[in-house]
């Protein structure tokens, strides 16, 4: 699935890559960082294969509850990771993000992990899905998007914005 | 947010956009700088108009088409603060991981003692 705006981001790690991926995808690991420190994180459901879903509750220090579901698209081990995440309620259905109204329903995330002298890279890439909309698929198919790139749409959105400041 | 993307997910709409930023145009105009027939042109300016990208207003008789600056900002909100989350999720991730080696060297000095 392509999507017009995606986001990349690149971190590096002093860590092997399969312990990196251990803590992406055990729940007894993911649930001591993922969430905001202050924060608790408690995985009720997971099933760590394309298809399956991870679904979890946050409580931030005040004791508001959020719902939020993971649908793995891609697990390859040590490798890759992909899934779309959500805010959902108690049964896992999808919700609009309680905070805001213009925040995305459903965020594909894909993590590319690649380790080199005992460091390891992930790349990141976040993208807002959108597949009822026909003109993605005109959008992905096409040559002159390719030409101009995700990237571009950012920078240009970049400089829009700071000739309105 | 989703009605602002996929607007731009259509290259000619993305070039009219692209060519707005540099100060509102009217449709004859944008038609002829992009190579496009004027129906064409007015077509996609609709579907911009509708998803809010660009608004109109006539002038001498002249349909002028200018962009909106809110679904932009709305869109640099959205990337923004995705950016914020997964570097402040990435700082937490590396602490994590120093705090499990850490653990892992101390359990390997004990086992060789």
């Amino acid at each position: 699935m392509s999507i017009p705006f995606e986001l990349v981001i690149t971190r590096s790690f002093d860590a092997p890559r399969e312990l990196i991926f251990n803590a992406f995808t055990q729940p007894e690991h993911l649930e001591n960082w993922w969430v905001t420190k202050g924060f608790t994180m408690k995985i009720k459901k997971h099933d760590l294969r394309p298809g399956g879903v991870l679904h979890y509750r946050q409580e931030s220090p005040e004791g508001h509850e959020m719902w939020v579901v993971f649908n793995y698209q891609e697990v390859v081990r040590n490798e890759k990771l992909a899934f779309i995440t959500s805010f959902s309620d108690e049964e896992a259905h999808v919700i609009r993000a309680p905070f805001s109204e213009a925040w995305p329903l459903e965020i594909l995330n894909t993590f590319i992990f690649t380790e080199e002298n005992g460091k390891t890279t992930v790349t990141m890439t976040g993208a807002p899905v959108n597949p009822t909309e026909e003109e993605l698929e005109t959008f992905m198919t096409s040559q002159e998007m390719i030409r101009i790139g995700y990237s571009g749409i950012y920078s240009l959105l970049d400089e829009y914005l700071d000739k309105l400041k | 947010m989703n009605s602002t993307m996929s607007a731009l997910a259509e290259p000619n709409r993305l070039h009219i956009v692209e060519l707005l930023r540099d100060g509102p145009l009217p449709v004859g105009e944008i038609a002829e700088r992009l190579g496009l027939q004027q129906p064409q042109a007015s077509k996609h300016l609709r579907v911009l108009s509708e998803a809010g990208l660009v608004e109109v207003h006539a002038a001498a008789n002249r349909r002028i088409y200018k962009l909106r600056s809110k679904p932009f900002q709305e869109l640099d909100h959205w990337l923004g603060s995705f950016r914020r989350i997964w570097e402040e999720r990435f700082d937490r991730l590396d602490d994590y991981l120093r705090e499990l080696q850490a653990g892992d060297e101390k359990q390997g000095e004990s086992d060789t003692e």
